[in-house]
């Protein structure tokens, strides 16, 4: 049964059309990541279900209860809001247990949450300072500790880890994710940053210019999108998008050309980095071949980003560094793209489109 | 420019050593990077270089000259912050012609031939007219690096320049430093704690924790063998994994994640940990020679699709990778191997130089 249900919701700042009837059910004890660019309505829809806002219509249920106009402070969320907003009077102590202060929770009870929180978010050393004492990474924490002190059984956390340093990032994840398996807690959890999103994810919901795109198992979304914004929003490096040109069974794209079974007319070609394969895969059959030029590339430790410039195309690849020895910028390398790692939409619905044959043409 | 050099430099707030007693050479031309977590004393360390930071002890010598008491400004040092200062009445043109008003040599031909090389470099001649309030923050940085360059300057320093510009326009700023750096006698000293930006645009990183130098090598060696524990886990996403031995038999040790025993170090397994990096766990659905059985405790995408794995075997815990089509195949009973050329000796947190080596060949 779906914990939290957000049903047509829509909610718009003057012209700007923050939130366009969005309709999501989340399960109880799961995990959803909404993920997507700036200003997709991540954050809206959080502060929806926190209660800091209310839509202009359709209805925010929780645990099957219409909560639309319900007041904050009676949801009983966990909230860790993007910017850190702690009370400058108040120790960082004080700042986290607010919530349970106010709720009237035994002092003990305080300090027995307190504690390992605390220890977690590795702020123990800083429960007796102000917040104007602390550094940037230092109020973000504390706010985190603040919502998740809360042994709320909904969590909203919108991008609870933007601007934090790499490794606190890589191990709050992993932590924020053991918390939400202690605790049997439903999460959603907002971020724009794809890796974290790839990271963090049981579900995704992917979100773009206040609408839902798609929403599903990220593994599934990842491998088999129907959206053509889900395939590029979802994924790291971001997924190769290129145009295709279809004319009688025949797709022209900037890699080459395709038999393709689709009726004439413009087609999105996508293609994930790690199926742009270095070197001209020998005797392979189904593989479009073609050379490039290595712009940049980015080093990420066991792999290595290429960008790539193919017949006036940029491309992206994502090599192991093992295989990229001896390259650097400027040089010409082969590749080679297996057809049936390509993904075709259109262009204007976004949909995607179910070509029965796609191949290379000979 | 001759090298940079630091002797013994200390720079202490009260009872806390920022930084403590580092000596470290910079290589004319080079671009070093200074790497690490927040709080490391990378900055610190940096605004000594530059001048904003008076040493409590040590030396800093440009060649042989003793800069250590010189006012900034003396120094011939420009400097590239992670809140770029602009004036944001002028244009992107004459916040760079700004820089060059002290250069009273330069005739006002000089300087506008000097000023369009800098916009050609960065990439910003289509810019040159716009007000500062019209770019984005990582076009705004590329101005302020801008600025720094069309000094020609021995030294540039950069202060986390990328930390607050979103992801597109960074890789332009990294290939813009590319362009500037071609041909470039300058001494570059980039502060971050990114380590991809690290990998990617330094010739040395220098690894500092707790205001100390770790290990200071090539990204490459840096990356593939790590002097200490905090290295290994420092760079990689995720970093090293650590296991304990659980014992020693017939002058082996033993280990949860190999078949057989390792043959014993010297000093023995008091206090040893094995290391591994992520992507060289072998991991397979069936079982192999050599490998052992694993169950699969969470499973989340990472970089190019590959599954980011935490594996539980008899009581130790790492995380693997697997491509993106292998992982596919992998249930929650696994088998993983881990070659012994990809495992490392550590103990008290340092590396020991005797390589790992199975007792008997599988």
């Amino acid at each position: 049964m779906s914990l939290v249900r957000f049903e047509g919701v829509s909610k718009s700042y003057g012209r700007l059309k923050a939130l366009d009837e969005v309709s999501l059910a989340v399960d109880s004890s799961s995990l959803t990541v909404l993920c997507g660019p700036p200003r997709a309505g991540k954050s809206v829809l959080l502060r929806l279900l926190v209660g800091l806002e209310a839509p202009d219509s359709g209805r925010v249920l929780i645990d099957e209860r219409d909560v639309t106009h319900l007041p904050a402070a009676a949801r009983h969320i966990g909230y860790v809001p993007q910017s850190f907003a702690l009370f400058p009077h108040m120790s960082v102590r004080d700042n986290i247990a607010y919530p349970l202060v106010q709720r009237r929770v035994a002092q003990s009870e305080i300090d027995r949450r307190l504690v390992p929180v605390a220890e977690m978010l590795r702020i123990a050393p800083l429960l007796g300072k102000t917040p104007s004492q602390l550094s940037g990474g230092e109020k973000q924490r504390a706010a985190i500790a603040r919502g998740v002190l809360q042994e709320a059984p909904v969590f909203a956390l919108d991008d609870p880890l933007v601007g934090l340093d790499f490794k606190l990032r890589e191990s709050l994840m992993d932590e924020l994710r053991d918390m939400q398996t202690a605790l049997g807690a439903t999460f959603l959890y907002a971020t724009s940053d794809p890796l974290e999103a790839l990271t963090m994810a049981e579900r995704l919901a992917v979100l773009d210019a206040g609408r839902l795109v798609e929403t599903g198992e990220v593994l599934t979304l990842y491998h088999e999108p129907s959206q053509l914004r889900s395939a590029e929003l979802i994924g790291f490096p971001r997924c190769n998008r290129l145009p295709g040109h279809v004319s009688q069974g025949r797709c022209r794209t900037p890699l080459g050309e395709l038999t393709v079974e689709l009726p004439d007319g413009e087609v999105a070609v996508l293609v994930r980095p790690e199926h742009v394969g270095l070197g001209d895969g020998a005797d392979e059959a189904g593989l479009l071949r073609l050379r490039a030029r290595i712009g940049l590339m980015e080093h990420l430790g066991a792999e290595c980003v290429l960008h790539l410039q193919a017949a006036g195309a940029g491309l992206v690849a994502v090599p192991a560094t093992d295989q990229v020895a001896g390259l650097a910028a400027g040089d010409e390398i082969a590749l080679a793209i297996a057809t049936r790692h390509l993904m075709l939409f259109d262009p204007v619905s976004g949909q995607r489109l179910a070509a029965t044959r796609v191949a290379a043409y000979a | 420019m001759p090298d940079i050099v630091l002797d013994s430099l200390t720079r202490a707030f009260g009872n806390f050593k920022a930084v403590d007693d580092i000596s470290a050479r910079f290589t004319e031309g080079s671009v070093t990077c200074l790497l690490g977590p927040s709080g490391c004393g990378k900055t610190t360390l940096m605004r000594m270089i530059a001048g904003l930071e008076t040493p409590s002890s040590g030396r800093i010598l440009f060649g042989t000259r003793d800069v250590t008491r010189l006012a900034p400004r003396q120094r011939n040092v420009a400097m590239v912050f992670q809140y770029p200062v602009m004036y944001r009445t002028l244009s992107v043109e004459q916040n760079i012609a700004l820089a060059l008003r002290d250069e009273r040599r330069l005739s006002a031909a000089e300087r506008a031939a000097r000023v369009d090389e800098v916009l050609g470099v960065l990439d910003l001649a289509g810019q040159r007219h716009w007000g500062i309030d019209r770019l984005d923050s990582g076009t705004r940085q590329r101005v302020a690096v801008g600025r720094a360059i069309a000094r020609r300057c021995d030294v540039i320093l950069f202060d986390e320049p990328t930390t607050n510009v979103e992801v597109h326009s960074k890789l332009e700023l990294i290939r813009a430093f590319n362009r500037f750096r071609i041909g470039g006698q300058q001494t570059v000293i980039y502060v971050t704690h990114d380590q991809t930006e690290a990998m990617t645009l330094a010739d040395g990183i220098v690894l500092m924790q707790a205001g100390r130098i770790t290990q200071s090598a090539t990204p490459r060696t840096l990356y593939e063998r790590p002097e200490s524990e905090f290295g290994g886990w420092f760079l990689g996403t995720p970093g090293m994994n650590f296991v304990a031995p659980t014992g020693e038999r017939d002058g082996g040790i033993t280990l949860d994640i190999t078949d057989r025993p390792l043959r014993r170090p010297a000093g023995g397994s008091d206090g040893l940990r094995v290391g591994i990096r992520p992507e060289r766990v072998e991991v397979s659905a069936q079982p192999r020679p050599g490998a052992v059985a694993a169950r699969v405790q969470r499973r989340a995408l990472t970089i190019g699709g590959q599954y980011l794995l935490l594996l539980e075997t008899r009581g130790s815990r790492l995380r693997a990778r697997a491509d993106s089509e292998g992982g596919r195949q992998l249930g929650d009973a696994v088998y993983l191997r881990c070659p012994p050329e990809h495992l490392a000796f550590f103990r008290g947190g340092q590396r020991l130089a005797e390589p790992p080596q199975f007792l008997s060949n599988p």
